[in-house]
């Protein structure tokens, strides 16, 4: 069995996988950032002295990380749209990213919380300090800065599950690479290109979550020891 | 260490040799020694291949693999897969043929051979009723939905322009866009069109268009001249003794056109 590579057929469609991993990363990057503000909500939610938050970002958290997130862009996007609530694609695919991510995001965030040494509160709430202090400075910036190689790895991972919203049309990189196959047939060699350029976009997601934690995390940048 | 990692790199490239399908005589008579033909549909078209009621594989596509089986005196192995895998799927050997509505065109036909025609489909943009749309430059600025890797994302890619094209994996999920109401504008085929309009309930969409009238072969992998004799006689000899026209009318309610044998592509 032999068999030619031809990747010259593919070089004429740079601009459209460039166009589908722009438009990855962009979903990537409103994903995180609204899924972190849902996970760290989310978190102390859990932590609340008030039972009806935890039971509701239990609820939340539980429905989310035990349904297929296929059969979650479907319910918004098809499902949703059968009841009259239609949504563009790319804000139902980022809508279902930010509520698949923000779950997982509540737990690795709750870990972090609960990590915290209740002494270090009790500490805190003696020298006077506000209740929104207390979360800032004593609960979520150590909560954040211990758990945040395990954040940005389920972030990665969910740049690379990005790829099931070609099912409902959104033009990411996977979409394109499924147009691109089916126009010159050379399949291999198309999904060899994207999954390179997928690999490419995870080291610079990584590069970039590194960069923004020696922003975020002084102590350990000056130190280098974990907490 | 080094000698190990030369160990692991042989045994690697050894399971790969393996992998390998062996040298074989031709696909003809490698089927009759396997004793069953792995046939590749593609499901979720309505008419041609879908799950019915039963949950069974029905569809002329699907009947047209079992006569095909029967007639060699083999089993049939159906591989069910998605439209856009068809012409990856006989290029990667997953199957022995394909018998997944596929055209027969030009492009195609540089990674995978056909037979003679054995079925029709028109190929048509289909819209709401009040909405004006006679040929592709209507089409400039709307939203229209399409499957991936048809005929139909080709024509409408290279004819319109200027319309956002939204594609969809299959005809199944395709149908679901149209019947929640995530597009209104569709190149499809008359049968998927007839199923969309029966899930949608009321305001059935109306054919704007045909954009061609496509002939479907079987498709099998190149350089298999024994297969793709033995196919072309089978599908002359069904369509002359009248099996596979009164099947294909059975599920489209239509008749193949009498010059299907003589039509070149």
């Amino acid at each position: 069995m032999m068999y030619t590579f031809d990747f010259s057929s593919l070089w004429a469609y740079w601009p459209e996988f460039l166009a589908g991993a722009l438009t990855t990363l962009e979903m990537t990057f409103a994903a995180t950032v609204l899924g972190l503000c849902i996970g760290v909500a989310g978190a102390i939610a859990r932590g609340s002295r008030h039972a009806w938050l935890r039971v509701v970002a239990g609820g939340y958290v539980e429905l989310v990380r035990n349904t297929p997130f296929l059969i979650q862009i479907f319910f918004l996007f098809f499902g949703l749209a059968s009841v009259g609530v239609r949504m563009p694609v790319l804000a139902a695919a980022v809508l279902a990213m930010v509520i698949n991510v923000g779950a997982y995001t509540t737990e690795i965030v709750r870990a972090g919380i609960e990590a915290v040494h209740p002494g270090q509160i009790e500490a805190a709430e003696s020298l006077g300090l506000s209740v929104p202090q207390v979360y800032w400075y004593v609960i979520l910036r150590p909560a954040l800065e211990r758990v945040y190689p395990a954040l940005t790895s389920q972030f990665v991972l969910m740049m690379l599950s990005s790829s099931i919203t070609s099912q409902i049309s959104a033009e990411e990189l996977t979409a394109v690479a499924n147009n691109i196959q089916s126009i010159t047939f050379r399949s291999l060699e198309t999904y060899i290109v994207v999954a390179l350029l997928y690999l490419v976009l995870t080291v610079l997601l990584k590069s970039g979550f590194w960069l923004l934690g020696q922003g975020l995390f002084p102590r350990r940048r000056r130190l280098g020891t974990p907490l | 260490m080094k000698l190990k990692l030369a160990f692991g790199m042989a045994a690697l490239a050894a399971a790969f040799v393996m992998a390998m399908p062996a040298a074989r005589a031709d696909a003809l008579s490698d089927i009759k020694a396997a004793g069953k033909i792995r046939v590749a549909t593609a499901m979720g078209v309505p008419l041609f291949a879908y799950v019915d009621a039963q949950l069974q594989p029905a569809g002329s596509d699907v009947e047209t693999a079992k006569m095909i089986a029967d007639s060699l005196g083999v089993k049939l192995e159906l591989v069910q897969i998605t439209n856009a895998a068809r012409v990856p799927t006989i290029q990667a050997h997953k199957a022995d043929i394909l018998v997944a509505n596929l055209a027969i065109t030009p492009e195609r036909k540089k990674a995978v051979d056909f037979t003679i025609p054995y079925a029709t489909l028109d190929i048509i943009v289909a819209g709401p009723k009040d909405v004006a749309i006679k040929d592709y430059k209507d089409l400039t600025g709307k939203r229209i939905g399409v499957t991936r890797a048809t005929v139909n994302d080709m024509m409408v890619s290279e004819n319109a322009k200027d319309a956002e094209i939204v594609r969809f994996e299959d005809d199944a999920t395709l149908i679901t866009a149209v019947a929640s109401g995530q597009v209104d504008l569709v190149s499809t085929q008359t049968a998927v069109l007839a199923a969309m309009n029966e899930k949608k309930g009321g305001d059935p969409l109306d054919v704007k268009f045909v954009q061609k009238s496509l002939d479907l072969g079987i498709a099998l992998p190149q350089n298999e001249p024994k297969l793709k004799e033995w196919l072309n006689n089978w599908i002359t000899e069904k369509f002359k003794s009248g099996e596979l026209p009164a099947m294909f009318k059975k599920f489209h309610k239509r008749d193949l056109p009498a010059d299907l044998l003589s039509r070149k592509d």
